[in-house]
């Protein structure tokens, strides 16, 4: 590409970067003083840990089951792994208001599993535990799939040399695989976190109590206005952000350089 | 002693091999390229699984039914050296010594002469992923060594090394196959390398199937097929 083209292309790109980050402007748009008073700050901070805890509560239960099963997928052979791999992508596709109507009714009064779970004592509506299992069901699928494209990726002959040199299936997994592997993890968990965290649609309908930050933003919307939303809109993108950009970049990096 | 009577269907054609070898004894597989010599390796160290027949290593059965990839002791050079990218060359080289044998004298002893034949002292703290493609594959050779195997198998381990090298690491498999015990079946489609490494004996298939097994004076003498002639011929 010669020179100028290569101008008009980087200036077209850029262009095209700022009108897609343009919304993040809006932090800096002139809505009055910002309200944080005891009326709201309560509740949001209250939300920023429902948030912050039952999250990580739920992407440590992804991790703990997703792992074993994107390392179940990614040895199938073509067709059951099409299969599996179309069972992780209907949660995903799933309109998130549809998925929380489902979910409460599949683990609510009117479900097999759900009556098992009352029975136990474990409510799975308007409950912490109705709020992690939403947020796994929300984070499951991204995680498991983006991992098996991390899996994926290590070559199959470091695997089977490790195994000739005497490591079980288990301990190649750890010693070849998954470090191999580790950023494509990095960027599925940062994915599911994300998508967990920001969940709005499915936790309304199961989780509205305890309200995380999407639904307390949604609430402080409705109860005060805009003024009294931004302070923990700026705390929501602190801390759902960072992490996955980072993860992102990283693993991008570390493919081009 | 190695026995191995085997079947490989592949979609091309069957692959068969029918051998007997006795301890630190060698033979080279020959053939054109696609003939079936790398399938046969690679059923041989259990990377890919045959269809019929039996391979047995000593007493050990490798197959039927097939014996998982870490009971088995075989090595397995191929091409690409496949070093662990995220390790040192020091890990990459000890990757296989379990944990309880680390400071085991008779293993640091072995890793030490290992080191100091195939010249890696100085690349001992380096990361695999930033050595060359001929210290890679010396890295290669000491890290299946260290196990000391009962079988050596080499699909092509020296290609696109310049000639030097190929030389040295060929005198050094001979000297610890003679020093270790060990068997060796290699692969290569430049029978002089083959010749080296394996003098005692070659194989050649042509298609899937075996066409002559003898000396190399045999096949020079007498080849079997036209295909072969041709092979063994000079440029």
């Amino acid at each position: 590409m010669i020179a100028s083209h290569r101008l008009v292309a980087r200036i077209g790109a850029a262009v095209f970067a700022l009108a897609l980050l343009y919304p993040l402007s809006a932090l800096f748009a002139h809505i009055g003083a910002w309200q944080w008073d005891a009326e709201v700050r309560g509740p949001a901070l209250s939300s920023v840990r429902v948030s912050l805890v039952l999250t990580t509560v739920a992407m440590l239960i992804v991790v703990a089951i997703g792992t074993p099963m994107a390392a179940y997928i990614a040895q199938c052979k073509a067709m059951e792994r099409l299969l599996w791999q179309a069972a992780m992508l209907l949660p995903i596709l799933l309109p998130p208001l549809a998925l929380g109507i489902l979910f409460t009714l599949a683990f609510g009064p009117y479900g097999s599993v759900g009556r098992l779970l009352n029975h136990w004592g474990v409510a799975m509506t308007n409950s912490a535990s109705a709020f992690v299992a939403t947020q796994v069901y929300v984070g499951m699928g991204y995680f498991v799939l983006g991992a098996v494209a991390a899996l994926d990726a290590v070559p199959p002959m470091l695997q089977k040399q490790a195994a000739l040199l005497g490591l079980t299936p288990i301990k190649v997994f750890f010693r070849v695989t998954l470090p191999l592997a580790r950023l494509g993890f990095a960027v599925a968990l940062s994915i599911a976190w994300v998508r967990a965290v920001g969940e709005f649609g499915a936790v309304v309908v199961t989780a509205y109590y305890p309200s995380g930050m999407p639904v307390q933003l949604w609430v402080d919307l409705q109860s005060f206005g805009l003024p009294a939303v931004m302070p923990l809109l700026v705390i929501f993108l602190a801390v759902a952000l960072p992490l996955p950009w980072l993860a992102h970049v990283l693993a991008q990096r570390r493919s081009y350089v | 002693m190695f026995d191995a009577e085997f079947t490989k269907h592949r979609r091309d054609f069957p692959v068969r091999l029918s051998l007997q070898l006795g301890a630190a004894q060698s033979v080279g597989l020959f053939g054109a390229s696609g003939a079936g010599k790398s399938t046969v390796l690679a059923c041989i160290a259990g990377v890919e699984q045959p269809d019929d027949g039996h391979i047995d290593l000593g007493s050990l059965r490798l197959f039927p039914p097939s014996l998982p990839l870490h009971q088995r002791p075989v090595g397995y050079l191929t091409q690409e050296p496949s070093l662990f990218p995220h390790l040192s060359v020091r890990e990459n080289v000890t990757f296989g010594v379990p944990k309880h044998e680390v400071s085991d004298p008779e293993r640091v002893s072995w890793i030490a002469t290992l080191r100091e034949r195939l010249k890696l002292a100085p690349l001992w703290d380096a990361s695999a992923a930033r050595i060359s493609g001929g210290q890679a594959r010396r890295v290669a050779l000491a890290r299946m060594l260290v196990r000391k195997p009962s079988l050596v198998l080499l699909d092509e381990p020296f290609a696109g090394l310049d000639r030097q090298l190929v030389r040295e690491l060929i005198d050094d498999l001979i000297f610890w196959s003679r020093t270790v015990g060990f068997s060796m079946i290699a692969v290569d489609h430049q029978s002089e390398v083959l010749m080296r490494l394996c003098p005692e004996s070659a194989i050649v298939l042509e298609r899937g199937q075996v066409v002559q097994h003898g000396t190399w004076s045999d096949l020079r003498r007498t080849p079997a097929t036209p295909l072969l002639r041709s092979l063994l011929a000079p440029l």
